[in-house]
């Protein structure tokens, strides 16, 4: 069974289209990458695959589980990890974690959470208010916040925005310790983020989807040198 | 159980904010304070009035911190990530409403306290009236609710602060509410917070002879906030989480 499988899903707000019936599918365990300028749609399929918001038509099964019919039951698949951090500011990482176990009703919580403080070498600030942390320490936690949750499908939206190259590294090793595990879906502007992490990827503009493939072969497809040129070339508007 | 997860979290979110909590609390106590030190002439200050009218003022803060927190968590996308999980409108309606309510008693408690220092009988009645305080409080954290739901984390304090203006001039706890015209008055009539201090003012006299009309406008606007405050959760969850 796919992971996920998009079909025909279309959100408009009002007349403007912003997902154009796109379909696609998604491997067990994949990392995919979804591209696209400003405004191509990234962040609405995101939405609508997380359940945020309904799309106008089409649908999605996560694991078979339809994202307008059981959004309940999607919503106990997946995870996410926002743009911003999305963190409680005034809680420690461990009381974090601990709040979002107890959301979602994870069985061994303690041992999950001193499990997944180590993993993400989040322990030795486990007892520090996470708003005093550093920006790739909280981005680090958002991550450990959707993992404590041991979902079968993660979104990560745009998880290295704003880190300098150390902190974007290190998350990167988090990331790739994360690939055929579970099913990843992140955004980025980072393309040499996305040609390092990805499985696949798929490109988008004016809410369409302009190729599906591995980064490699999308670099062989648009005939050009780097992975940004061929971005370039396929993210540009579809007229 | 969910919705007590989040509230213990929400909780924390509001004590660990001590500038706040202490300027909620304390405004409203120096006010308590102040005004018995003046000997003014009229009935609407003294202690055995105006420390329930206080009490209910003091409730406009709890609708600040309501509102300010539900807003943060929208900006910072706190509940977006909430809004993808397995949460129900209930529990996140119950979650941020049960925070709340030992903000309420410690603050009632506290004012109590002070009154009874000021020269306030100690009585039974002051239970009651503690106890009656408590579900009156639902009014101004569904109201906290509301504006965090549809204001950012900069404007709630300042929308917030119109619902601590309007207790002040409209619930009768500066002056009676007949003295200032029947335009004005129809306004306090309609606003459910004179009848709030009227409630909680005939519970710590003991004398419940009119708390019919006070209790049924209270129940009613609670059942309204919170049917507002359902639906716009509802809609959010369903729509742009921010």
């Amino acid at each position: 069974m796919p992971a996920i499988e998009i079909k025909d899903l279309e959100k408009k707000y009002k007349d403007k289209v912003a997902v154009n019936k796109i379909s696609f599918v998604i491997n067990d365990g994949e990392l995919f990458s979804l591209l696209g300028v400003n405004g191509a749609g990234k962040t609405t399929t995101i939405k609508m695959l997380s359940c945020l918001t309904k799309p106008t038509s089409g649908d999605a099964l996560i694991f078979g589980n339809s994202i307008i019919g059981n959004p309940y039951e999607v919503k106990r698949l997946i995870s996410i990890s926002p743009q911003e951090t999305a963190i409680a500011g005034n809680l420690t990482v461990k009381e974090n974690l601990d709040f979002i176990a107890g959301i979602y009703q994870v069985k061994d919580e303690k041992s999950k959470v001193e499990k997944i403080l180590k993993e993400l070498n989040l322990d030795k600030v486990s007892s520090q208010k996470t708003k005093t942390l550093s920006g790739g320490y909280q981005r680090r936690l958002s991550i450990a916040m959707a993992l404590i949750t041991e979902p079968k499908v993660l979104y990560l939206d745009e998880p290295t925005l704003g880190l300098d190259v150390i902190a974007r590294r290190e998350l990167w090793d988090v990331i790739k310790s994360l690939k055929g595990k579970i099913t990843i879906i992140l955004t980025t502007h980072y393309m040499e983020e996305a040609e390092n992490l990805s499985d696949r990827v798929a490109i988008m503009s004016n809410g369409k989807i302009n190729i599906i493939d591995t980064p490699k072969n999308i670099i062989k497809a648009s005939c050009s040198k780097t992975f940004e040129d061929a971005f370039i070339e396929f993210a540009k508007e579809v007229k | 159980m969910r919705a007590l997860v989040f509230a213990k979290r929400n909780l924390k979110e509001i004590v660990r904010d001590p500038l706040s909590l202490i300027f909620g609390i304390g405004l409203p106590a120096f006010l308590l304070i102040i005004f018995q030190q003046f000997n003014i002439p009229s009935e609407v200050y003294n202690i055995n009035n105006f420390a329930p009218a206080v009490a209910i003022f003091a409730f406009g803060f709890v609708t600040l911190f309501s509102a300010t927190l539900i807003s943060k968590d929208r900006t910072t996308s706190f509940l977006t990530r909430m809004f993808a999980s397995p949460m129900e409108p209930k529990d996140f309606i119950l979650g941020y409403t049960l925070a709340m309510i030992p903000v309420v008693i410690f603050q009632t408690v506290l004012f109590f306290l002070i009154a009874m220092f000021l020269g306030l009988n100690l009585s039974i009645n002051i239970l009651f009236t503690i106890l009656i305080l408590i579900p009156i409080s639902l009014i101004f954290i569904g109201l906290g609710l509301l504006i965090g739901c549809i204001t950012s984390d900069k404007s709630a304090p300042g929308v917030s602060s119109i619902i601590i203006q309007l207790v002040a001039f409209t619930s009768g706890m500066w002056f009676d509410t007949s003295m200032v015209g029947k335009t004005f008055q129809t306004i306090c009539n309609i606003l459910p917070f004179k009848y709030c201090v009227d409630l909680s003012k005939a519970f710590l006299h003991g004398n419940y002879n009119n708390i019919l009309m006070p209790i049924i406008v209270i129940i009613i606007s609670i059942m309204i906030i919170y049917l507002v405050a359902v639906l716009l959760f509802k809609r959010k969850m369903q729509g742009d989480a921010k």
